[in-house]
Protein backbone atom coordinates (compact mmCIF):
# COMPACT_ATOMS: atom_id res chain seq x y z
CA UNK A 1 0.00 0.00 0.00
CA UNK A 2 2.82 2.36 0.92
CA UNK A 3 4.54 1.65 -2.40
CA UNK A 4 1.37 2.48 -4.33
CA UNK A 5 0.88 5.83 -2.54
CA UNK A 6 4.55 6.66 -3.11
CA UNK A 7 4.08 6.02 -6.80
CA UNK A 8 0.86 7.89 -7.42
CA UNK A 9 2.22 11.47 -7.34
CA UNK A 10 5.05 10.93 -9.88
CA UNK A 11 2.69 8.85 -12.04
CA UNK A 12 0.14 11.69 -12.04
CA UNK A 13 2.84 14.26 -12.81
CA UNK A 14 4.15 12.29 -15.75
CA UNK A 15 0.60 11.73 -16.93
CA UNK A 16 -0.42 15.41 -16.67
CA UNK A 17 2.73 17.02 -18.05
CA UNK A 18 3.99 14.46 -20.57
CA UNK A 19 1.64 11.62 -21.54
CA UNK A 20 -1.72 13.40 -21.63
CA UNK A 21 -0.57 16.45 -23.67
CA UNK A 22 1.13 14.12 -26.13
CA UNK A 23 -1.82 11.77 -26.53
CA UNK A 24 -4.37 14.58 -26.71
CA UNK A 25 -2.35 16.86 -29.00
CA UNK A 26 -1.14 14.27 -31.47
CA UNK A 27 -4.39 12.28 -31.28
CA UNK A 28 -6.43 15.36 -32.11
CA UNK A 29 -4.03 16.28 -34.93
CA UNK A 30 -4.30 12.74 -36.37
CA UNK A 31 -8.10 12.71 -36.20
CA UNK A 32 -8.30 16.22 -37.69
CA UNK A 33 -5.97 15.29 -40.55
CA UNK A 34 -8.24 12.35 -41.45
CA UNK A 35 -11.35 14.52 -41.33
CA UNK A 36 -12.80 12.76 -38.26
CA UNK A 37 -12.98 15.90 -36.08
CA UNK A 38 -12.93 19.62 -36.80
CA UNK A 39 -15.01 22.19 -38.63
CA UNK A 40 -14.73 20.38 -41.97
CA UNK A 41 -15.37 16.93 -40.54
CA UNK A 42 -17.17 14.76 -43.13
CA UNK A 43 -16.06 11.31 -42.02
CA UNK A 44 -12.81 9.45 -42.60
CA UNK A 45 -10.91 10.74 -45.60
CA UNK A 46 -7.31 10.74 -46.81
CA UNK A 47 -8.00 13.79 -48.93
CA UNK A 48 -6.03 16.18 -46.75
CA UNK A 49 -2.99 13.90 -46.56
CA UNK A 50 -3.04 13.52 -50.34
CA UNK A 51 -3.37 17.30 -50.73
CA UNK A 52 -0.48 17.88 -48.32
CA UNK A 53 1.77 15.55 -50.32
CA UNK A 54 0.50 16.70 -53.74
CA UNK A 55 0.98 20.40 -53.12
CA UNK A 56 4.73 19.73 -52.92
CA UNK A 57 5.23 21.94 -49.91
CA UNK A 58 5.45 19.03 -47.51
CA UNK A 59 8.26 17.06 -49.16
CA UNK A 60 10.34 20.12 -50.01
CA UNK A 61 9.80 21.46 -46.49
CA UNK A 62 11.06 18.23 -44.89
CA UNK A 63 14.04 18.05 -47.27
CA UNK A 64 14.84 21.70 -46.63
CA UNK A 65 14.62 21.33 -42.83
CA UNK A 66 16.76 18.18 -42.89
CA UNK A 67 19.33 19.93 -45.09
CA UNK A 68 19.53 22.93 -42.74
CA UNK A 69 19.81 20.71 -39.68
CA UNK A 70 22.56 18.54 -41.20
CA UNK A 71 24.59 21.55 -42.34
CA UNK A 72 24.27 23.23 -38.93
CA UNK A 73 25.15 20.08 -37.00
CA UNK A 74 28.13 19.30 -39.26
CA UNK A 75 29.54 22.84 -39.02
CA UNK A 76 29.06 22.93 -35.24
CA UNK A 77 30.61 19.45 -34.89
CA UNK A 78 33.71 20.48 -36.87
CA UNK A 79 34.01 23.79 -35.02
CA UNK A 80 33.31 22.26 -31.63
CA UNK A 81 35.76 19.39 -32.18
CA UNK A 82 38.48 21.73 -33.35
CA UNK A 83 38.07 24.12 -30.43
CA UNK A 84 37.70 21.39 -27.82
CA UNK A 85 40.81 19.56 -29.03
CA UNK A 86 43.02 22.58 -29.78
CA UNK A 87 42.01 25.04 -27.07
CA UNK A 88 41.08 22.70 -24.25
CA UNK A 89 43.02 24.46 -21.51
CA UNK A 90 41.99 27.97 -22.54
CA UNK A 91 38.34 26.87 -22.63
CA UNK A 92 38.57 25.45 -19.10
CA UNK A 93 40.00 28.48 -17.35
CA UNK A 94 40.60 32.13 -17.97
CA UNK A 95 38.56 34.66 -19.86
CA UNK A 96 37.63 32.34 -22.73
CA UNK A 97 35.90 29.94 -20.36
CA UNK A 98 33.41 32.76 -19.62
CA UNK A 99 33.00 34.18 -23.12
CA UNK A 100 32.36 30.81 -24.75
CA UNK A 101 29.13 30.61 -22.71
CA UNK A 102 27.85 33.97 -23.97
CA UNK A 103 25.99 32.78 -27.13
CA UNK A 104 24.05 30.35 -24.92
CA UNK A 105 22.46 33.38 -23.26
CA UNK A 106 20.90 34.42 -26.58
CA UNK A 107 17.30 33.34 -27.19
CA UNK A 108 16.68 32.20 -30.78
CA UNK A 109 14.60 35.30 -31.47
CA UNK A 110 17.44 37.60 -30.37
CA UNK A 111 20.02 35.66 -32.40
CA UNK A 112 17.77 35.95 -35.44
CA UNK A 113 17.28 39.67 -34.85
CA UNK A 114 21.02 40.26 -34.52
CA UNK A 115 21.87 38.41 -37.74
CA UNK A 116 19.06 40.29 -39.50
CA UNK A 117 20.71 43.55 -38.47
CA UNK A 118 24.20 42.26 -39.16
CA UNK A 119 23.83 40.55 -42.54
CA UNK A 120 21.00 42.39 -44.30
CA UNK A 121 21.61 44.78 -47.21
CA UNK A 122 21.68 47.81 -44.95
CA UNK A 123 23.13 45.89 -42.03
CA UNK A 124 26.29 46.28 -40.00
CA UNK A 125 28.51 44.21 -42.30
CA UNK A 126 27.27 46.03 -45.38
CA UNK A 127 28.12 49.39 -43.72
CA UNK A 128 31.63 48.22 -42.78
CA UNK A 129 32.23 47.11 -46.40
CA UNK A 130 30.88 50.47 -47.61
CA UNK A 131 33.35 52.21 -45.33
CA UNK A 132 36.15 50.11 -46.82
CA UNK A 133 34.94 51.02 -50.30
CA UNK A 134 34.04 47.43 -51.28
CA UNK A 135 30.37 48.23 -51.93
CA UNK A 136 28.88 51.54 -53.04
CA UNK A 137 25.19 51.08 -52.30
CA UNK A 138 23.16 48.95 -49.92
CA UNK A 139 21.71 47.06 -52.87
CA UNK A 140 25.22 46.12 -54.07
CA UNK A 141 25.75 44.06 -50.89
CA UNK A 142 24.82 40.41 -51.56
CA UNK A 143 21.71 39.43 -49.62
CA UNK A 144 22.77 37.15 -46.77
CA UNK A 145 19.38 36.95 -45.09
CA UNK A 146 16.23 35.50 -46.65
CA UNK A 147 18.67 34.30 -49.32
CA UNK A 148 18.64 31.15 -51.41
CA UNK A 149 21.86 29.85 -49.85
CA UNK A 150 20.44 30.18 -46.31
CA UNK A 151 23.62 31.81 -45.06
CA UNK A 152 21.75 33.82 -42.44
CA UNK A 153 20.02 30.77 -40.94
CA UNK A 154 23.18 28.66 -40.95
CA UNK A 155 25.29 31.40 -39.34
CA UNK A 156 22.65 32.05 -36.68
CA UNK A 157 22.39 28.36 -35.85
CA UNK A 158 26.18 28.00 -35.86
CA UNK A 159 26.47 30.93 -33.44
CA UNK A 160 23.91 29.58 -30.98
CA UNK A 161 24.91 25.89 -31.10
CA UNK A 162 28.72 26.01 -31.29
CA UNK A 163 29.23 26.63 -27.52
CA UNK A 164 26.96 23.70 -26.69
CA UNK A 165 29.05 21.40 -28.87
CA UNK A 166 32.31 22.74 -27.44
CA UNK A 167 31.07 22.01 -23.92
CA UNK A 168 29.78 18.61 -25.02
CA UNK A 169 33.13 17.55 -26.50
CA UNK A 170 35.03 18.98 -23.52
CA UNK A 171 32.91 16.94 -21.11
CA UNK A 172 33.38 13.77 -23.21
CA UNK A 173 37.16 14.35 -23.30
CA UNK A 174 37.18 14.68 -19.51
CA UNK A 175 34.77 11.84 -18.72
CA UNK A 176 36.47 9.36 -21.05
CA UNK A 177 39.98 10.36 -19.90
CA UNK A 178 40.96 10.98 -23.50
CA UNK A 179 44.23 12.63 -22.51
CA UNK A 180 45.35 9.45 -20.74
CA UNK A 181 44.21 7.23 -23.60
CA UNK A 182 46.07 9.42 -26.11
CA UNK A 183 49.26 9.16 -24.04
CA UNK A 184 48.93 5.37 -23.91
CA UNK A 185 48.36 5.19 -27.69
CA UNK A 186 51.41 7.35 -28.36
CA UNK A 187 53.53 5.36 -25.91
CA UNK A 188 52.55 2.26 -27.88
CA UNK A 189 53.85 3.88 -31.05
CA UNK A 190 50.82 5.56 -32.64
CA UNK A 191 51.52 8.80 -34.48
CA UNK A 192 49.48 11.94 -33.81
CA UNK A 193 47.50 11.50 -37.07
CA UNK A 194 46.78 7.84 -36.27
CA UNK A 195 45.75 8.76 -32.71
CA UNK A 196 43.34 11.37 -34.04
CA UNK A 197 41.67 9.18 -36.70
CA UNK A 198 41.61 5.88 -34.81
CA UNK A 199 41.13 6.96 -31.20
CA UNK A 200 40.10 10.56 -30.56
CA UNK A 201 37.57 11.11 -33.36
CA UNK A 202 35.77 7.72 -33.13
CA UNK A 203 35.55 7.94 -29.33
CA UNK A 204 34.25 11.52 -29.33
CA UNK A 205 31.71 10.85 -32.07
CA UNK A 206 30.49 7.60 -30.53
CA UNK A 207 29.98 9.12 -27.09
CA UNK A 208 28.41 12.29 -28.51
CA UNK A 209 26.15 10.56 -31.04
CA UNK A 210 22.94 10.55 -28.92
CA UNK A 211 23.33 14.26 -28.17
CA UNK A 212 24.09 15.04 -31.83
CA UNK A 213 20.88 13.28 -32.87
CA UNK A 214 18.96 15.20 -30.19
CA UNK A 215 20.34 18.48 -31.52
CA UNK A 216 19.42 17.39 -35.03
CA UNK A 217 15.84 16.96 -33.78
CA UNK A 218 15.91 20.40 -32.14
CA UNK A 219 17.20 22.03 -35.32
CA UNK A 220 14.60 20.18 -37.40
CA UNK A 221 11.86 21.90 -35.43
CA UNK A 222 13.45 25.32 -35.06
CA UNK A 223 11.02 28.15 -35.69
CA UNK A 224 12.16 31.68 -34.87
CA UNK A 225 15.42 31.71 -36.87
CA UNK A 226 13.93 30.37 -40.16
CA UNK A 227 10.88 32.60 -39.69
CA UNK A 228 13.01 35.75 -39.60
CA UNK A 229 16.00 34.78 -41.74
CA UNK A 230 14.56 32.15 -44.09
CA UNK A 231 13.10 32.47 -47.55
CA UNK A 232 9.41 32.22 -48.34
CA UNK A 233 9.77 29.00 -50.34
CA UNK A 234 10.57 26.35 -49.31
CA UNK A 235 9.76 26.87 -45.65
CA UNK A 236 10.93 24.81 -42.69
CA UNK A 237 8.49 22.32 -41.16
CA UNK A 238 7.56 24.53 -38.20
CA UNK A 239 7.04 27.63 -40.31
CA UNK A 240 4.96 25.70 -42.88
CA UNK A 241 2.82 24.01 -40.20
CA UNK A 242 2.05 27.25 -38.38
CA UNK A 243 1.32 29.07 -41.64
CA UNK A 244 -1.12 26.35 -42.72
CA UNK A 245 -2.85 26.43 -39.32
CA UNK A 246 -3.22 30.20 -39.21
CA UNK A 247 -4.56 30.69 -42.72
CA UNK A 248 -8.08 31.86 -43.36
CA UNK A 249 -8.56 28.97 -45.81
CA UNK A 250 -10.06 26.26 -43.58
CA UNK A 251 -8.96 23.53 -46.02
CA UNK A 252 -5.35 24.23 -45.09
CA UNK A 253 -5.84 23.43 -41.39
CA UNK A 254 -6.17 19.62 -41.80
CA UNK A 255 -3.08 19.71 -44.03
CA UNK A 256 -1.24 21.55 -41.25
CA UNK A 257 -2.25 18.82 -38.78
CA UNK A 258 -1.11 16.12 -41.26
CA UNK A 259 2.33 17.77 -41.45
CA UNK A 260 2.45 18.00 -37.63
CA UNK A 261 1.64 14.27 -37.30
CA UNK A 262 4.27 13.32 -39.88
CA UNK A 263 6.84 15.51 -38.12
CA UNK A 264 6.02 13.90 -34.74
CA UNK A 265 6.48 10.44 -36.28
CA UNK A 266 9.89 11.42 -37.69
CA UNK A 267 10.91 12.82 -34.29
CA UNK A 268 9.77 9.64 -32.55
CA UNK A 269 11.83 7.48 -34.93
CA UNK A 270 14.90 9.69 -34.45
CA UNK A 271 14.44 9.59 -30.70
CA UNK A 272 14.30 5.79 -30.74
CA UNK A 273 17.49 5.74 -32.83
CA UNK A 274 19.10 8.29 -30.51
CA UNK A 275 18.28 6.65 -27.18
CA UNK A 276 17.92 2.94 -27.78
CA UNK A 277 21.00 1.36 -29.36
CA UNK A 278 23.59 2.96 -27.11
CA UNK A 279 21.57 2.25 -23.95
CA UNK A 280 22.96 5.47 -22.60
CA UNK A 281 21.51 8.83 -21.77
CA UNK A 282 22.39 11.80 -23.91
CA UNK A 283 24.35 14.68 -22.39
CA UNK A 284 21.46 17.07 -21.64
CA UNK B 1 48.89 22.13 -28.46
CA UNK B 2 45.65 22.03 -26.45
CA UNK B 3 46.11 25.65 -25.41
CA UNK B 4 45.66 27.10 -28.91
CA UNK B 5 47.07 30.28 -30.31
CA UNK B 6 46.20 33.64 -28.71
CA UNK B 7 44.96 34.96 -32.07
CA UNK B 8 42.44 32.09 -32.34
CA UNK B 9 41.30 32.78 -28.80
CA UNK B 10 40.89 36.44 -29.74
CA UNK B 11 38.68 35.56 -32.73
CA UNK B 12 36.55 33.25 -30.57
CA UNK B 13 36.06 36.08 -28.04
CA UNK B 14 35.14 38.49 -30.87
CA UNK B 15 32.68 35.96 -32.38
CA UNK B 16 31.02 35.49 -29.01
CA UNK B 17 30.85 39.15 -27.96
CA UNK B 18 30.12 41.10 -31.16
CA UNK B 19 26.36 40.36 -31.11
CA UNK B 20 26.01 41.55 -27.51
CA UNK B 21 28.04 44.70 -28.25
CA UNK B 22 26.05 45.53 -31.43
CA UNK B 23 22.71 45.01 -29.68
CA UNK B 24 23.81 47.14 -26.72
CA UNK B 25 24.98 49.84 -29.14
CA UNK B 26 21.64 49.78 -30.99
CA UNK B 27 19.72 50.07 -27.71
CA UNK B 28 21.56 53.35 -27.04
CA UNK B 29 21.24 54.59 -30.63
CA UNK B 30 19.26 57.17 -32.50
CA UNK B 31 19.44 57.66 -36.26
CA UNK B 32 21.36 54.59 -37.44
CA UNK B 33 20.93 55.21 -41.15
CA UNK B 34 22.88 53.62 -44.00
CA UNK B 35 25.85 53.97 -44.56
CA UNK B 36 26.73 54.99 -40.97
CA UNK B 37 28.61 52.23 -39.13
CA UNK B 38 28.05 53.94 -35.81
CA UNK B 39 24.78 55.75 -35.05
CA UNK B 40 24.49 59.48 -35.69
CA UNK B 41 23.95 59.99 -31.97
CA UNK B 42 23.80 58.01 -28.79
CA UNK B 43 20.98 58.36 -26.33
CA UNK B 44 19.96 56.80 -23.06
CA UNK B 45 16.36 57.71 -23.88
CA UNK B 46 15.19 54.18 -24.70
CA UNK B 47 16.55 52.84 -21.42
CA UNK B 48 15.08 55.83 -19.55
CA UNK B 49 11.72 55.05 -21.16
CA UNK B 50 12.06 51.48 -19.95
CA UNK B 51 12.96 52.40 -16.37
CA UNK B 52 10.27 55.09 -16.14
CA UNK B 53 7.66 52.80 -17.67
CA UNK B 54 7.01 54.92 -20.80
CA UNK B 55 8.06 52.33 -23.37
CA UNK B 56 5.19 50.36 -24.87
CA UNK B 57 4.61 48.24 -21.73
CA UNK B 58 8.18 46.92 -21.91
CA UNK B 59 8.55 47.11 -18.14
CA UNK B 60 5.36 45.10 -17.66
CA UNK B 61 6.53 42.53 -20.25
CA UNK B 62 9.84 42.18 -18.43
CA UNK B 63 8.06 41.55 -15.13
CA UNK B 64 5.64 39.07 -16.74
CA UNK B 65 8.58 37.19 -18.32
CA UNK B 66 10.47 37.16 -15.02
CA UNK B 67 7.45 35.90 -13.12
CA UNK B 68 6.65 33.15 -15.65
CA UNK B 69 10.28 32.01 -15.91
CA UNK B 70 10.84 31.98 -12.13
CA UNK B 71 7.55 30.18 -11.49
CA UNK B 72 8.06 27.62 -14.26
CA UNK B 73 11.72 27.11 -13.29
CA UNK B 74 10.91 26.64 -9.59
CA UNK B 75 7.89 24.39 -10.07
CA UNK B 76 9.52 22.26 -12.78
CA UNK B 77 12.57 21.72 -10.55
CA UNK B 78 10.52 20.72 -7.49
CA UNK B 79 8.21 18.40 -9.45
CA UNK B 80 11.07 17.01 -11.53
CA UNK B 81 13.06 16.14 -8.39
CA UNK B 82 10.29 13.91 -7.07
CA UNK B 83 9.48 12.37 -10.43
CA UNK B 84 13.14 11.71 -11.33
CA UNK B 85 13.56 9.71 -8.09
CA UNK B 86 10.64 7.51 -9.05
CA UNK B 87 11.90 7.04 -12.63
CA UNK B 88 15.49 6.34 -11.54
CA UNK B 89 14.38 3.40 -9.40
CA UNK B 90 11.72 2.12 -11.80
CA UNK B 91 12.27 -1.15 -13.64
CA UNK B 92 11.06 0.49 -16.87
CA UNK B 93 13.35 3.48 -16.51
CA UNK B 94 14.28 3.63 -20.22
CA UNK B 95 10.66 3.64 -21.38
CA UNK B 96 9.71 6.35 -18.89
CA UNK B 97 12.70 8.46 -19.94
CA UNK B 98 11.65 8.04 -23.57
CA UNK B 99 8.17 9.33 -22.67
CA UNK B 100 9.75 12.28 -20.88
CA UNK B 101 12.08 13.06 -23.79
CA UNK B 102 9.32 13.20 -26.40
CA UNK B 103 7.47 16.42 -25.41
CA UNK B 104 10.82 18.05 -24.68
CA UNK B 105 12.30 17.46 -28.14
CA UNK B 106 9.17 18.24 -30.18
CA UNK B 107 9.07 21.66 -31.78
CA UNK B 108 7.25 23.77 -29.14
CA UNK B 109 5.32 25.73 -31.75
CA UNK B 110 4.05 22.57 -33.52
CA UNK B 111 3.18 21.00 -30.17
CA UNK B 112 1.35 24.20 -29.25
CA UNK B 113 -0.80 24.30 -32.39
CA UNK B 114 -1.76 20.66 -31.78
CA UNK B 115 -2.75 21.45 -28.18
CA UNK B 116 -4.41 24.79 -28.84
CA UNK B 117 -7.92 23.30 -29.12
CA UNK B 118 -7.70 21.78 -25.63
CA UNK B 119 -6.34 24.98 -24.12
CA UNK B 120 -9.25 26.87 -25.69
CA UNK B 121 -11.78 24.38 -24.32
CA UNK B 122 -10.21 24.53 -20.87
CA UNK B 123 -10.22 28.33 -20.85
CA UNK B 124 -6.44 28.37 -20.68
CA UNK B 125 -5.75 30.13 -23.99
CA UNK B 126 -4.71 33.78 -23.93
CA UNK B 127 -3.98 33.96 -20.21
CA UNK B 128 -1.04 33.65 -17.84
CA UNK B 129 -2.12 30.33 -16.32
CA UNK B 130 -2.34 28.74 -19.77
CA UNK B 131 1.13 29.94 -20.79
CA UNK B 132 2.62 28.68 -17.50
CA UNK B 133 0.95 25.28 -17.90
CA UNK B 134 2.07 25.05 -21.53
CA UNK B 135 5.67 25.91 -20.62
CA UNK B 136 5.61 23.33 -17.82
CA UNK B 137 4.84 20.69 -20.46
CA UNK B 138 8.35 21.35 -21.81
CA UNK B 139 10.20 22.32 -18.63
CA UNK B 140 8.96 19.48 -16.40
CA UNK B 141 10.16 16.65 -18.70
CA UNK B 142 13.50 18.46 -19.04
CA UNK B 143 13.98 18.77 -15.27
CA UNK B 144 13.01 15.10 -14.82
CA UNK B 145 15.54 13.95 -17.44
CA UNK B 146 18.21 16.25 -15.99
CA UNK B 147 17.72 15.13 -12.38
CA UNK B 148 17.56 11.39 -13.10
CA UNK B 149 21.37 11.40 -13.23
CA UNK B 150 21.45 12.61 -9.59
CA UNK B 151 19.98 9.35 -8.33
CA UNK B 152 23.12 7.25 -8.69
CA UNK B 153 24.28 4.34 -6.56
CA UNK B 154 26.18 6.56 -4.11
CA UNK B 155 23.05 8.56 -3.26
CA UNK B 156 20.99 5.39 -2.98
CA UNK B 157 23.58 3.92 -0.63
CA UNK B 158 23.54 7.06 1.53
CA UNK B 159 19.77 6.81 1.81
CA UNK B 160 19.96 3.09 2.60
CA UNK B 161 22.55 3.64 5.33
CA UNK B 162 20.55 6.51 6.86
CA UNK B 163 17.39 4.38 6.84
CA UNK B 164 19.22 1.46 8.45
CA UNK B 165 20.44 3.80 11.19
CA UNK B 166 16.86 4.83 11.91
CA UNK B 167 16.41 8.11 9.99
CA UNK B 168 12.91 8.91 8.78
CA UNK B 169 12.08 10.14 5.24
CA UNK B 170 11.81 13.78 6.36
CA UNK B 171 15.22 13.66 8.04
CA UNK B 172 16.78 11.95 5.00
CA UNK B 173 15.31 14.55 2.66
CA UNK B 174 16.42 17.49 4.79
CA UNK B 175 19.87 16.37 5.91
CA UNK B 176 21.06 14.06 3.12
CA UNK B 177 19.25 14.48 -0.18
CA UNK B 178 18.75 18.25 -0.33
CA UNK B 179 22.36 19.16 0.61
CA UNK B 180 23.69 16.58 -1.86
CA UNK B 181 21.36 17.75 -4.62
CA UNK B 182 21.88 21.50 -4.06
CA UNK B 183 24.08 22.13 -7.11
CA UNK B 184 21.93 19.83 -9.29
CA UNK B 185 18.76 21.63 -8.23
CA UNK B 186 20.27 25.09 -8.80
CA UNK B 187 21.54 24.15 -12.27
CA UNK B 188 18.19 22.56 -13.09
CA UNK B 189 16.36 25.71 -11.95
CA UNK B 190 18.64 27.88 -14.13
CA UNK B 191 18.07 25.67 -17.16
CA UNK B 192 14.29 25.57 -16.70
CA UNK B 193 14.26 29.32 -16.09
CA UNK B 194 16.06 29.79 -19.41
CA UNK B 195 13.75 27.39 -21.28
CA UNK B 196 10.83 29.53 -20.16
CA UNK B 197 12.65 32.87 -20.60
CA UNK B 198 13.65 31.97 -24.20
CA UNK B 199 10.27 30.58 -25.21
CA UNK B 200 8.52 32.24 -28.13
CA UNK B 201 6.58 29.81 -30.36
CA UNK B 202 4.52 28.12 -27.66
CA UNK B 203 3.85 31.40 -25.83
CA UNK B 204 2.68 33.13 -29.00
CA UNK B 205 0.26 30.30 -29.90
CA UNK B 206 -1.16 29.58 -26.42
CA UNK B 207 -0.90 33.19 -25.22
CA UNK B 208 -2.70 34.48 -28.36
CA UNK B 209 -0.57 37.62 -28.20
CA UNK B 210 -2.35 38.60 -24.98
CA UNK B 211 0.45 37.37 -22.71
CA UNK B 212 3.15 39.80 -23.75
CA UNK B 213 6.46 38.28 -22.75
CA UNK B 214 9.75 39.89 -23.81
CA UNK B 215 10.26 37.47 -26.70
CA UNK B 216 6.81 38.39 -28.04
CA UNK B 217 7.76 42.06 -27.69
CA UNK B 218 10.98 41.57 -29.70
CA UNK B 219 9.00 40.09 -32.58
CA UNK B 220 6.45 42.88 -32.28
CA UNK B 221 9.17 45.56 -32.46
CA UNK B 222 10.84 43.82 -35.42
CA UNK B 223 7.47 43.81 -37.19
CA UNK B 224 7.14 47.54 -36.50
CA UNK B 225 10.73 48.11 -37.78
CA UNK B 226 11.54 49.65 -34.39
CA UNK B 227 15.10 48.32 -34.16
CA UNK B 228 16.06 50.42 -31.13
CA UNK B 229 13.33 49.01 -28.92
CA UNK B 230 13.89 45.53 -30.38
CA UNK B 231 17.56 45.87 -29.40
CA UNK B 232 16.59 47.14 -25.95
CA UNK B 233 14.24 44.16 -25.45
CA UNK B 234 16.99 41.85 -26.71
CA UNK B 235 19.44 43.26 -24.15
CA UNK B 236 16.85 42.71 -21.42
CA UNK B 237 16.42 39.13 -22.64
CA UNK B 238 20.16 38.45 -22.61
CA UNK B 239 20.90 39.96 -19.20
CA UNK B 240 19.39 37.36 -16.80
CA UNK B 241 20.83 34.36 -18.69
CA UNK B 242 24.28 36.00 -18.71
CA UNK B 243 24.08 36.53 -14.94
CA UNK B 244 22.80 33.00 -14.38
CA UNK B 245 25.49 31.48 -16.60
CA UNK B 246 28.18 33.47 -14.81
CA UNK B 247 26.78 32.48 -11.40
CA UNK B 248 26.48 28.86 -12.55
CA UNK B 249 30.06 28.80 -13.81
CA UNK B 250 31.52 30.72 -10.90
CA UNK B 251 29.80 29.11 -7.95
CA UNK B 252 27.68 26.09 -8.79
CA UNK B 253 30.11 24.20 -11.02
CA UNK B 254 33.04 25.00 -8.72
CA UNK B 255 31.08 23.81 -5.70
CA UNK B 256 30.05 20.65 -7.56
CA UNK B 257 33.69 19.91 -8.40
Amino acid sequence: MKKWTDDIVPRLLLLCFAVLPLVLGLGYALLYSFGIVGTLSTGVTTLYWAAAFRSGGLISSFVYSIYLSIVSICLCSFGGLWLACHMRDRLRQGILSYFIYLPMAFPAVVTAFFFLQFLSNAGFLSRVLYLLGWVHTAAAFPGLVNDRHDIGIIMAQFFSTLPVFVLLFLSVIENENLRGLTQIAQTLGAGSRQTWWRLTLPLLMKKSAPTLVLYFIFKLGSYEVPLLLGRSSPETISVLTVRKMQRFNLLDIPQGYAIAVLYAMVVMLLLIVSLKPSKQEAYV
Amino acid sequence: MSNGRPVTAFFVVVWCTVPAVVLLMLSFSAGWRFPLVLPASFTAGHWEDFFTGNSSDLQASCLVSLFIAAFVGGLATILGFGCSRWIASHRRKNLLLFIAYFPFVLSPVIFAVCLKYFFLRAGLAGNLAGVIFAQLIIAFPYSTIFLVSFWNNTIRNYVAVASTLGSGPAYINRHILLPAAKSFLLTCFFQCFMISWFEYGLTSVIGYGKVQTLTIKVFQFIGEANIYYAALSSCLLILPPVLLLWFNKKFVLQAAR
